[in-house]
């Protein structure tokens, strides 16, 4: 890859859009999700600040950021005022070598998907600092579940996403999404059920999205690692969590539902469609099922998806060879 | 683990079953009512213990209390103050803490005349602790006043 100005001034120009589609995405989020809540309680939800309580969203994100940053006593400070950016930075980046469209791809890099799980290991760093930092116990509880839950499920996670690298041979998400046809049955998801089940089972896993919602979990952490965090950090941790769902959600579309391909007329209209479907689809999980205990969480992973996972490598592994 | 797979699948489709209820409570009309708008149908709140009143025994606020103290004695929490009048039976004060009422309905079942029930009134507020303490025989009187007119 050359590092001209023009391929600079692109990396740079798709940051700021990716940052604005990271904002627009958790106030759009944040409203649908408050009003699947509701109609599932068979409650309006969101109803009273604009119509139908559309900008509800925005008042409260501007709320959020005339509050006091609140900083407790004993905190290691440098820690706790790099932990939410730490958090949000570099989700930026991995939205970079994602492909929305055919030619829609802010930066083509031949191994996308490495940079991919590379950097989002970077958010779990900021857990445990945030969590470190605080110097709170509930904190710190949080933290250490974040840690144990992130190694677990990260590694089902690549390998169901390997088991895909094996078909299309290539770690390049433009690449893998060539590959596939613009009809659902000529998507992966169709070759590769299993890895697509393990894929979706620990994406909610690694966003810390409930019911595997551990490092949080209100009922008894208080608010996890971002207890202590008010105003800004935490409306960057907030903003950095939606964006983790969408992210994951745009690599699951391009692995194994056949990316900016869709029925009739390819675009990055499907990409953003089916990205959204998986989105609703964990927020209707979310409100569905109660939160798993830890060492549950840690068996289903441990005990079922991670053997089942290698499984299905070894037959992928098996059948691409032999064909 | 041949058991174990089996209860797995279970599960799973158990987890099936519960994402089809929640879809079609997702899809169903809301049961909550918006509030300054709307003001839920009298008769869903036939059951809803509000502060006590007293029953009226006429049109121009007369009441059935005899003043026999039944309901003072059966309150555990001496919310009740019933002061006899100089003539006949009828109370001359009625009062009524409600700031210690627990809403237990020993005073209502343990009164010979059922001359108090409980008021249907879920949009009591106050600002004040004075507020809630109650002149029971005044709310009979504006009551019938309220209705005479
Ligand atoms: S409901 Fe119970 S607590 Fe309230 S006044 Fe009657 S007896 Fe007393
Ligand atoms: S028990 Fe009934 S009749 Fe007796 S004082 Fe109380 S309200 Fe009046």
């Amino acid at each position: 890859m050359d590092l001209s100005i023009t391929s600079l001034a692109q990396i740079i120009i798709a940051c700021l859009m990716v940052i604005g589609l990271m904002v627009a995405n958790a106030v759009v989020m944040v409203y649908f999700e408050r009003k699947t809540a509701g109609f599932i309680q068979r409650r309006p939800g969101p109803y009273e600040v604009g119509p139908r309580g559309t900008i509800q969203a925005i008042c409260d994100s501007m709320k959020l950021l005339g509050k006091q940053l609140f900083i407790p006593g004993n905190v290691d400070w440098l820690l706790y005022f790099l932990a939410p950016v730490l958090a949000f930075f570099p989700v930026l980046l991995l939205f970079l070598p994602i492909p929305f469209g055919k030619f829609l791809t802010a930066m083509s890099v031949d191994e996308g998907i490495l940079l991919i799980l590379a950097f989002s290991g970077l958010g779990v760093i900021s857990n445990i600092l945030a969590g470190w930092s605080s110097n709170n116990k509930y904190g710190l509880l949080g933290a250490a579940r974040a840690v144990s839950q992130s190694i677990a499920y990260e590694i089902p996670m690549i390998m169901s996403l390997l088991a895909v690298i094996f078909l299309s041979g290539s770690l390049n998400l433009s690449q893998i999404v060539e590959e596939q046809g613009s009809w659902p049955w000529q998507w992966n998801i169709c070759v590769q059920p299993l890895a697509f089940f393990i894929y979706l089972v620990s994406l909610v896993g690694e966003t810390n999205r409930a019911p595997f919602d551990l490092p949080e979990a209100e009922s008894e952490l208080t608010a996890g690692f971002h207890t202590e965090y008010s105003g800004m950090g935490f409306a960057l941790f907030f903003l950095s969590e939606y964006a983790n769902m969408l992210l994951v959600s745009f690599v699951c579309v391009t692995f194994f539902l056949g990316g900016w391909k869709g029925p009739f007329l390819d675009g990055f209209w499907w990409t953003f469609i089916k990205a959204y479907l998986i989105m609703m689809f964990i927020v209707w999980l979310r409100w569905t099922f109660p939160r798993v205990r830890f060492d549950q969480l840690l068996n289903i992973n441990w005990k079922w998806l991670l053997p089942l996972s290698i499984l299905n490598l070894w037959i992928t592994a098996i059948v691409v060879k032999l064909l | 683990m041949f058991r174990a797979i089996v209860d797995n699948i279970k599960g799973l489709w158990s987890l099936i079953v519960g994402l089809s209820i929640t879809g079609r409570f997702f899809f169903s009309p809301v049961k909550t009512v918006h509030y300054p708008r709307q003001v839920v149908d009298p008769e869903s709140l036939a059951s809803y213990r509000g502060p006590l009143e007293l029953v009226p025994a006429d049109d121009v606020g007369g009441s059935k209390c005899v003043s026999c103290q039944m309901c003072v004695r059966a309150c555990p929490g001496n919310c009740l103050t019933v002061i006899k009048g100089k003539e006949g039976k009828a109370p001359e004060t009625y009062l009524y803490d409600f700031t210690l009422c627990c809403l237990c309905a020993a005073c209502v079942e343990s009164c010979p005349t059922s001359a108090i029930r409980f008021s249907h009134n879920v949009y009591l507020t106050a600002r004040t602790r004075e507020e809630l303490h109650m002149d029971l025989l005044a709310d009979l009187k504006a009551r019938a006043a309220k209705a005479s007119q």
